[in-house]
Order: structure tokens, then C-alpha cells, then sequence
């Protein structure tokens, strides 16, 4: 009976250390499996979001530089830093100027040879664009891995905007960046001034 | 069993939770998904609202156009009024789309005529056109969740933005753009050789160029000079073939997504996405004329006057036909100072032989024809050499095809607008020069060897088209 029940303390009353490193080593890897699960969800996450985000800047910045590149007169190019002059449409109080003709078949808002720049930039990790001498607008924040490339083909001028995507810690691919690719090809609806076309 | 109970309950919490975190992250993800789905469908809606924008300048154009045929013509029939200085025809279309759930598209028009926009040098009227496109917005009127878009689409999510004062019970929240565009007209002699079907220059080794006699840098004392040679000597066709035949072409080349062969000597482009309907050209209706003579048949002079439209200097003729050493004289003032000339010929014109046309300097003749046309070598005198000073405009045939031959060894300066005609010009020979520009349904040149595109017909003559030169997105 002694000899029986001493084993039976022995049994339930405490755990040999092998059996608690045992325990602690399958402990630890469910946590670990929890949180490695856990960790690469909310990055998926946060690559999605960001990605998300990232494709609604791209849109944004690309429906600005159409807008400004439909009713533009000029264009002058170059990686992420482009300037598009439009017509000088409005007076200094906002409201539309009247048209005067220009005596060679076009016509013209305000002073003939009045224009007024729109500058699309990146600096300091954001992507604004200003108009005139009105403070510029950022238009996407946080975008310091943006590239936006205008392709200046005369009457047509096409925009390619790219971004890195962050779902690889180590970096993106070139194939991945390229991938993020938003085109857009606008016809410039006014004659341009900066060069001559017979076409148009 | 105590122990038992505590370890289920704890598997309870912790799936709660589990549960709970997943839930979050799900909501979040629906929240970011249907935000990024409610901006695409904004920016979808935006984007089709200018196209409907767009297409408003399109449908005042087509009035605009409409205006220049012959009456009875129907344009600005649906619309207010007729665009005029200070007086704005307001037209509004609403036609169902087929995408966007069907939602339909309104497109507000609107067309005036300032005075502002006459040019002096030829009292030409340009027009402003505002157009608005809206479209209704199929999703919840909810702002986008970066300003920048806001700012960028500006939707009308409560009011519209383009109307002032209360919203009326039946606002529906929608995207509108606005536009403004200004066009010009554009002269029928647009072109050095512009053809409704087949262009043919045969295999004549011909030269076309341009040069402008308003610009003393692109002509000499008005008239061309070789050393001044420009390159808009641009021929075109509405069909698809142009047999350039190796010609020496300073200009553009267009088809209707036709071919041009022997197109060696090309400097300018070639373009396959060219297509403008001549304006076909009706009879004159003049309320009063010079009644005499009724025809001409033999050596006769028709005296010019200095005030343009006058009853004295526009004349009727049955026919013009002229041979052996006839001549038509078309009479100005003694000091060449300038006078016109309306001349309507309701049956063939025929200059043979070595008879002539001859306009006296400062005359500006205007003729209209309804027969056929055969002027020789050197049959016209066009003492002034400027081909704007003599238009001719074939009446557009009610059936048939009338021809318009122009040959000889000699040079013609002329514009001929004849777009229901066969317009051939022959002859040649080392002296061929044509001054001007040629219209016709069909155009053949054969033998000749230079046409010289005086672009200063770019500004004169029937007003053929309307052209947009200004184009704006009004983003207030």
C-alpha cells in the first residue's frame, strides 16, 4: 500500500522535466506557428493596403496629368518632373476670360501669349502638383517609390506610372514593378505651341 | 471534471477571440475594398460624363455644318435658336447609355457667336461651344476617402455644382464636366488637291508644293518663288486610293484608311484616318442681276463693280462658249483698283482654241457653273495671279457626273471647287503650272507638271467645315 500509493503521488502530482520541455517545445511552436500566421496575415494585409492605396494614387495622378494634358499647349517632359502649360483661361478673380483670336487661325484667353504652367513633381516622398503660382498640392503622399514617365509623342502623350509593392520583404521584382504599370494616352485636343504640326 | 470544464471554457475564449480579430480584419478589409469599389465607380461615371461632355461639341458641330449646305438645310431646327452675338443656342440631349447600368446620359449644349471672334481679314465667324455631360452616380453619394479625388472629380453629391440656389426634390446625386471649345471655319480650298474618290497624278514627274502669297518670306511680290518653297502642298481623298505616281509631293498625303502608291517623293506624312464630306454647293439665289447678256457665244466684256454683291456685276448665262480668238473680258476699274464679279453659267462653259477669259487687274471673279467645263491651255488670263481673285464652284449635280477639264501647255491660276465634278487637268509641258487649288469628285492630272498651293486660300473662299482651335475643361 505505501509502496503503491507513494506511486501514485508520484504520478499525478508532478511532471518529469522532460515531459514539461516537452510540453514548452510544443507550446512554443504553436505560438510561434500563431504568430508567424499572424504576422504574415496583417503583412498580406498591409501589402494589400497598401497596394489598394497605392493603384487609387496612380489613378489620381493619372486622371490629373490627362485632364491637364488634353487641354495643355505644351509639354516638356522628364522622370517624375513634368510641366504642362495650358491655356490662361480663367481671370485672376477665377471666372472664365472671353476668347480673342490671334490673327493666325487660333484664338487665345487673356494677353495674347498667356499661359499658365501646371508642374507635377516628386519631392520629399509626395507627388504635387501646382498651378500657376497657387501653393502646390500634393496629390498622393508617401509615394516615394512612385515613377511616373510622360512619353511625349507630339499630338499624343502617354503617362506610365509604377510603384513597389511590398509583398516580398525582400524588395519587388522589376517584373513585380512593372506589373503595377497604370498607361494612359491622352490627345492633346489644342495645337501645341512648343512645336509645329502640319497634321493638326 | 472541474479541471475539464476550465480547459473547454478557455478554448471558448481564445476561438471567441480568434473569431473576433479575423471579424476585424475582415470588416476592415470590406471597408478599405468597398471604398477603393465606390472610387472606381466615381471615377468611372467622371470619365464617362466627359465623353458626354465631348460629344456635345460634336452635335454643335454637325449644326454648325448643317448650316452650310443648301437651304432648306434643318439646322438648329430642335435647338432654341440660331448661335449669334449674344444670342446662345441652348440644345439638350439625353440618350441612354449602355453601360453604367443603363443610366442615362444628359449632355447640355450651348453655342454663341461673339463678336469677339470675327475675323476682320474675312468676316469669318467663329463659334464658342459650352457643354456639359452628366451622369447620374449608381452608388451611394458618398465622398471619396482621399480629398485629392474629391477635388480632382468634384461631384455633385447634394447639389449641383453648376446650378445656384436650392436643390430641387428630385436632385440625384451624378458627375458633370463642362467644356469649352472654339472653332473656325475652314475654307473649301483647304488643301492643294483634295478629292471625294480616286486621286490620280499619273506618272508625270508633277510637282506640288505650296507657297503664300500673303507672306513675303514665303513668296516674292505676292507670288511663288521656287526658292521659297513651302511644304504644305497637302492632297487628300475620301476614298482610299491616291496614285501619287512618284510625284514630287511637299505636303501631307491622306486616304480613308486607303493606300497611296508611288509615294517615293513624299515629304510629308501619310495619314489613312482622313474623311470630310465636301459641302455640296448650290445654285446662287441672288434676288436681282444684271439681265444682260443672257448667254456668250462670241467676244463680249462684263463689267466688274467695286461693291461686292452688287445687282450690276452678277450675271446669269445660259452658256459661255467661246473659240478662234474670242475673248470674255471680265472689266474692272481703269486703275486696277479692286471690283467684283459673280458670274452663274447654268449650262457648259467652253474656252477653245486660243480664246480666252481674260480678267483685267483688280477683278475678283467669283463663277458658278452647272455644265461641264473645257478651258484650253492658257484660256484664262488671270491678270491679277492670285488664284483667291478667281474662285470657280461647280453646282452640285442632281445626277451624273459633269467634268471639269482644264488643259494646255500654259499656266492657270485658279481655285476650283467642284466636289460632284471630274476635274482633270491636262496638257503640260515644261510651261504647266497651275496656281491654286483643285476640288472634285474625281481628280486627274496628267502631264502636268507643277501645282503651286497658294495658302492664303486657306482663308478665303466657301466655308466648308468647322474646325476646333481651342479646346478647354472648365474645372471650377
Amino acid at each position: 500500500m505505501k509502496h503503491s500509493g507513494r506511486g501514485k503521488i508520484r504520478t499525478s502530482g508532478a511532471f518529469a522535466a522532460s515531459e514539461v520541455m516537452i510540453a514548452l517545445t510544443l507550446f512554443s511552436s504553436v505560438c510561434a506557428g500563431l504568430f508567424m500566421a499572424s504576422t504574415s496575415l496583417q503583412r498580406c494585409f498591409a501589402a494589400t493596403t497598401d497596394f489598394a492605396v497605392n493603384h487609387a494614387d496612380q489613378m489620381r495622378i493619372s486622371d490629373y496629368l490627362a485632364m491637364d494634358l488634353r487641354r495643355a499647349v505644351s509639354v516638356t517632359a522628364a522622370q517624375n518632373d513634368v510641366t504642362i502649360q495650358i491655356p490662361a483661361y480663367y481671370d485672376p478673380s477665377g471666372n472664365p476670360q472671353t476668347p480673342t483670336l490671334d490673327g493666325v487661325g487660333g484664338v487665345h484667353y487673356g494677353p495674347a501669349g498667356t499661359v499658365v504652367a501646371v508642374h507635377y513633381y516628386l519631392s520629399a516622398s509626395s507627388i504635387f502638383r501646382q498651378q500657376g503660382s497657387d501653393p502646390a498640392a500634393a496629390l498622393a503622399m508617401n509615394v516615394q517609390d512612385f515613377i511616373f514617365n510622360v512619353t511625349d509623342s507630339g499630338k499624343v502623350v502617354s503617362t506610365r506610372i509604377t510603384f513597389n509593392p511590398i509583398f516580398r520583404s525582400g524588395g519587388a521584382s522589376t517584373a513585380a514593378i512593372a506589373a503595377t504599370a497604370v498607361y494612359n494616352t491622352t490627345l492633346l485636343r489644342n495645337s501645341r505651341r512648343d512645336m509645329v504640326s502640319g497634321v493638326y | 471534471m472541474h479541471l475539464q470544464k476550465q480547459e473547454r471554457g478557455s478554448v471558448l475564449i481564445w476561438t471567441i477571440i480568434l473569431l473576433a480579430i479575423l471579424s476585424l480584419l475582415g470588416a476592415e478589409v470590406m471597408h478599405v475594398v468597398s471604398a477603393k469599389y465606390v472610387n472606381a465607380v466615381q471615377s468611372a461615371i467622371w470619365q464617362e460624363s466627359l465623353v458626354g461632355a465631348e460629344s456635345g461639341i460634336d452635335l454643335a458641330v454637325i449644326e454648325l455644318r448643317k448650316s452650310l449646305y443648301p437651304a432648306p438645310n434643318h439646322a438648329w431646327e430642335t435647338w432654341q435658336n440660331s448661335p449669334s452675338d449674344g444670342v446662345v443656342s441652348h440644345g439638350l440631349v439625353t440618350i441612354p447609355n449602355a453601360g453604367l447600368a443603363g443610366a442615362a446620359m444628359k449632355i447640355e449644349v450651348s453655342v454663341d457667336a461673339p463678336a469677339t471672334l470675327i475675323d476682320p481679314k474675312n468676316g469669318w465667324q467663329y463659334y464658342r461651344i459650352r457643354t456639359i455631360g452628366t451622369l447620374p452616380l449608381n452608388g451611394p453619394a458618398r465622398a471619396n476617402d482621399n480629398k485629392q479625388d474629391t477635388r480632382l472629380r468634384r461631384l455633385s453629391l447634394f447639389a449641383d455644382r453648376f446650378v445656384a440656389g436650392p436643390t430641387p426634390p428630385d436632385f440625384v446625386a451624378h458627375a458633370s464636366r463642362r467644356t469649352e471649345a472654339i472653332v473656325r471655319p475652314v475654307s473649301s480650298f483647304d488643301a492643294a488637291i483634295m478629292s471625294v474618290g480616286v486621286l490620280d497624278l499619273t506618272n508625270q514627274d508633277i510637282v506640288i508644293d505650296s507657297y503664300d502669297s500673303r507672306d513675303p518670306a514665303k513668296s516674292t511680290n505676292g507670288l511663288y518663288d521656287v526658292a521659297k518653297r513651302q511644304q504644305n502642298g497637302d492632297i487628300a481623298t475620301d476614298g482610299n486610293l491616291i496614285d501619287a505616281g512618284n510625284a514630287h509631293i511637299y505636303g501631307d498625303v491622306a486616304t480613308n484608311a486607303g493606300t497611296v502608291s508611288g509615294a517615293a517623293n513624299i515629304t510629308g506624312i501619310e495619314r489613312t484616318d482622313f474623311y470630310q464630306e465636301p459641302i455640296p454647293v448650290g445654285a446662287p439665289n441672288w434676288s436681282s442681276i444684271n439681265p444682260t447678256p443672257a448667254l456668250v457665244n462670241n467676244s463680249a466684256t462684263l463689267t466688274a463693280s467695286a461693291v461686292q454683291g452688287s445687282w450690276s456685276s452678277r450675271y446669269m448665262l445660259s452658256l459661255v462658249s467661246l473659240g478662234g480668238n474670242q475673248t470674255l473680258t471680265l472689266a474692272g476699274n481703269p486703275d486696277g483698283s479692286p471690283t467684283y464679279i459673280e458670274i452663274y453659267v447654268t449650262g457648259d462653259i467652253s474656252v477653245l482654241g486660243t480664246s480666252q477669259i481674260v480678267m483685267q487687274p483688280g477683278v475678283k471673279a467669283t463663277i458658278y457653273f452647272a455644265g461641264n467645263v473645257d478651258i484650253t491651255g492658257n484660256g484664262i488670263v488671270n491678270s491679277n495671279n492670285q488664284p483667291g481673285d478667281l474662285q470657280l464652284y461647280g453646282i452640285q449635280p442632281t445626277s451624273g457626273t459633269p467634268h471639269v477639264n482644264l488643259g494646255g501647255n500654259g499656266q492657270i491660276t485658279a481655285a476650283v471647287y467642284a466636289p460632284g465634278y471630274a476635274v482633270a487637268v491636262n496638257g503640260g509641258g515644261s510651261n504647266g503650272h497651275v496656281f491654286g487649288s483643285m476640288v472634285g469628285k474625281t481628280v486627274t492630272m496628267t502631264g502636268v507638271t507643277n501645282l503651286h498651293y497658294d495658302e492664303a486660300l486657306g482663308s478665303g473662299g466657301l466655308i466648308n467645315n468647322y474646325k476646333i482651335v481651342s479646346w478647354f475643361e472648365d474645372t471650377r
